[in-house]
């Protein structure tokens, strides 16, 4: 029998393998599926919005009043709380229930026409670090126009005004270009990787599952028989239907981003497409490639779910790598999704010529061809039906 | 009475001869949180390489630009003539951002006009974004509020002072002073890895025990198997006293080590987290079910992490999560867990505070009991039968 033939005799084998078992359903339909849907639903606000807080207002005129109800106006933040007593608000804020407190003292505004210099304090509950940075935003925002409308009324009445008043009132301003994130989406950088991570994670796990399972349930020597005891072959002939059914999902989720979401694609389509083939690539390598390596089939599992799951930190896409210890920055290289990100800011988001990416390209096609390194190794495993749990 | 010890010795056993359960009963629990911690225990982002454009070349551009590179969290590795040179920098990675101060910065000044700085951030990881963001609006405020002074040359210096700013403004970061991003996590993650340790742990006792078991059931036929809740004590009996040590270092060495905000009281600690350990018990006996071979629980709850840390609250706010969503939430201990564990550790908060956590975990804990009771009423069941076909 040819080659060919051979492979597809083996792929048929493993298709029915596949469907014979709801596991396999599970980790590359129903589990991925889930994931998607599940960061599509949940990030869809792309940033959250009314977000609550409290102002203790020891002042009650006119004054604080008004700012009160600016800070409300803002989209980002609800003033669900306004009370003049300072304890009750931290309460609110020990129970929870709000990010921020924004502190109007007494006399606010007899301070602030005598020209005393009375003093706005704003307090963030930093331990939920999403919402407070955005009610920071808010409340130090607001601060700055109280200072303003304080500073423009001062200045007409010493009678100037005219189109300089606003470089009077701030002499230097900030134009910022948050490149290819002009909305700073919350969505788009979280959902760009969690939704291929899961891909990844599912992939690996399957490649390593079903190897380990035909040792299992005493197949291997059968299954390498059908494949005319070649390593290769086998390994092909098993793997490529799992191929094909994850390059269909790892599509699912990128029509996902790019086609329902339009999340910033400044490269065109084919750049992210090959990265998310060579990230399943990767993940099978990987996956075989800790089968062929540990004898035991727990442990490596628990080198994938390791690698699984360091992959969201080691990434770098919530915190920067850079800013870690030197020693995660040479580790991180050894995390196919740590790649794969590099690829997104590259081509997704930022759209640079292709040839500035080679580096990771080359890093995720090496880990596929990482199983090349125990395939004798495996081979002597199958042969035996060696499994040791 | 002697069925729950008799159970209790033989999950003993199991427990300690299981290589692969002793990994994620003690292994898991005592690495992961190191690891993880370790990664970001630089807590900020700090030295961010960035190139300036400086195309005024005044004494005032100069001026900013030596105070945007004094800050901490930038550390300027170019200086370009243009933009385009500079984004060849971004390109190869050697920089994250790019500050450009036009030709007519001065000038504008000079003239009274508003002057513009631009800044420009690649925005793959927003944190640099933030940092950058923060650094370059200060300055800006700062050499501001010093031009607003120079120019009003009639008044007083007090006057100046007081026009310049009539309001102060003053900013506090509560409980986690510095914003760092350990501190926020961490928390979050240390319950999870006590939840999900213990669903893989008891998930591969149960995968094994059904691998093993000829009829794939979960229970050997044994005359001290034969109430479903002395199954249940048996197993927690066990599990409990290694969570119980596994839970102090966890709860109370790691954030100890990486000197992470710890500020609640052990008491009220060790209260709290009593019904945690509880619920995530005999949650995790109650959902070893759906595990149907030892490898299983690798394949259901490792994945789960994630989806779980999001719907708990920490790393996306409430406010913005659908209501079935956060209903769906409610079943899981951990997102009670994380809720009251942060506020009490990281915020302070007593057992009162947190009370609806603590009396939801306790709900949750009965809950799962019933539950795992139901279901290894079923195993008894059909334990029976089976004997009775035999016979």
């Amino acid at each position: 029998m040819g080659t060919l033939s051979l492979i597809w005799t083996l792929m048929k084998r493993e298709f029915r393998r596949l469907a014979s078992r709801r596991i396999y359903g599970f980790m590359m339909i129903l589990a991925p599926a889930f994931g998607f849907l599940f960061f599509t639903d949940l990030l869809k606000p792309g940033l959250p919005m009314k977000l609550p807080i409290a102002v203790v207002d020891e002042d009650y005129t006119s004054l604080s009043r008004q700012l009160t109800r600016s800070l409300d106006a803002i989209a980002q933040t609800e003033v669900v709380l306004r009370t003049a007593d300072f304890q009750a608000a931290r309460k609110a804020m020990q129970r929870g229930e709000i990010y921020g407190i924004f502190h109007i003292p007494a006399d606010f505004r007899q301070e602030v026409s005598l020209g005393k210099q009375p003093e706005l304090t704003f307090y963030t509950n930093e331990t939920y670090l999403l919402p407070s940075s955005l009610v920071y935003k808010s409340m130090r925002l607001q601060a700055a126009l109280a200072n303003g409308a304080v500073q423009q009324t001062i200045l007409l009445a010493k009678g100037e005004g005219g189109p300089q008043l606003t470089a009077k009132l701030s002499p230097i301003t900030v134009d910022t270009n948050p490149l290819n994130n002009p909305w700073i989406s919350y969505a788009i950088y979280l959902a760009s990787i969690l939704m291929p991570a899961f891909v990844f994670m599912f992939a690996m796990f399957t490649a390593a599952y079903s190897i380990s399972q035909e040792m299992k349930e005493k197949t291997a020597t059968e299954w390498l028989q059908s494949s005319e005891h070649s390593i290769i072959v086998a390994l092909l002939g098993k793997l490529l239907p799992q191929t094909l059914i994850f390059m269909v999902t790892g599509l699912f989720y990128l029509s996902i981003l790019y086609a329902y979401w339009h999340f910033p694609l400044n490269s065109g389509f084919f750049p992210m497409f090959f990265a998310m083939c060579l990230l399943v690539l990767a993940a099978q390598g990987f996956g075989i490639f800790a089968t062929g390596l540990m004898r035991k089939t727990r442990i490596a599992f628990s080198a994938c779910a390791l690698w699984g799951v360091l992959s969201f930190a080691v990434s770098g896409f919530t915190f920067p790598v850079p800013a870690m210890p030197p020693l995660i920055r040479l580790f991180s290289n050894l995390f196919p999704l740590r790649h794969y990100y590099l690829l997104y800011v590259d081509q997704a988001l930022n759209g640079i010529p292709v040839i500035y990416s080679w580096k990771p390209y080359l890093a995720l096609l090496l880990f596929g061809l990482l199983p090349l390194l125990v395939l004798p190794r495996l081979k002597r495993n199958l042969q035996e039906n060696r499994y040791l749990s | 009475m002697k069925d729950i010890f008799y159970i209790f010795r033989r999950e003993f056993y199991i427990v300690f001869r299981d290589r692969g359960v002793l990994t994620f009963f003690i292994l898991l629990t005592l690495a992961y949180p190191l690891i993880y911690t370790y990664i970001y225990s630089n807590e900020v982002v700090r030295e961010i390489p960035v190139a300036v454009i400086d195309q005024a070349q005044t004494p005032l551009s100069r001026e900013f630009v030596r105070r945007w590179k004094a800050s901490p969290n930038v550390k300027v590795v170019a200086h370009c003539h243009e933009l385009e040179e500079a984004k060849k920098w971004m390109y190869r990675k050697k920089i994250y951002a790019i500050l450009e101060l036009p030709a007519d910065f001065s000038q504008n000044i000079r003239r009274g006009e508003q002057a513009h700085v631009a800044l420009f951030c690649d925005m793959g990881a927003l944190l640099n974004y933030k940092a950058l963001l923060q650094t370059t609006s200060d300055v800006a405020m700062e050499m501001g509020k010093e031009i607003q002074v120079e120019h009003l040359p009639y008044a007083s210096r007090i006057q100046q002072e007081i026009t310049a700013s009539p309001v102060n403004i003053k900013e506090v970061k509560l409980y986690n002073p510095q914003s760092g991003f350990a501190s926020f996590i961490i928390p979050a993650v240390l319950i999870l890895v006590i939840q999900q340790s213990l669903l893989l742990g008891v998930g591969t006792i149960a995968g094994t025990a059904r691998d093993r078991n000829f009829q794939h059931g979960m229970i050997p036929h044994s005359k001290y198997y034969k109430k479903a809740w002395n199954i249940v004590l048996g197993k927690t009996c066990v599990y409990l006293p290694i969570y119980f040590v596994m839970g102090f270092w966890v709860f109370w060495v790691v954030p100890r080590i990486f000197s992470l905000t710890q500020i609640g009281s052990k008491v009220n600690l060790m209260l709290f987290l009593f019904p945690f350990l509880l619920a995530c018990v005999f949650f995790a006996i109650t959902l070893s079910f759906i595990s149907k071979e030892r490898e299983q629980p690798f394949l259901l709850f490792v994945f789960t992490s994630v989806p779980l840390m999001f719907i708990s609250g920490i790393s996306w706010p409430k406010e913005g999560i659908a209501d079935y969503w956060i209903v769906f939430s409610k079943i899981f201990p951990s997102t009670y867990g994380i809720d009251g564990f942060v506020k009490i550790n990281n915020m302070g908060a007593t057992l009162r505070e947190v009370l609806p956590e603590y009396l939801s975990l306790w709900g949750l804990a009965i809950l799962y009991f019933a539950l795992a009771c139901l279901l290894f009423y079923r195993e008894i069941l059909k334990n029976r039968r089976s004997m009775l076909r035999c016979h």
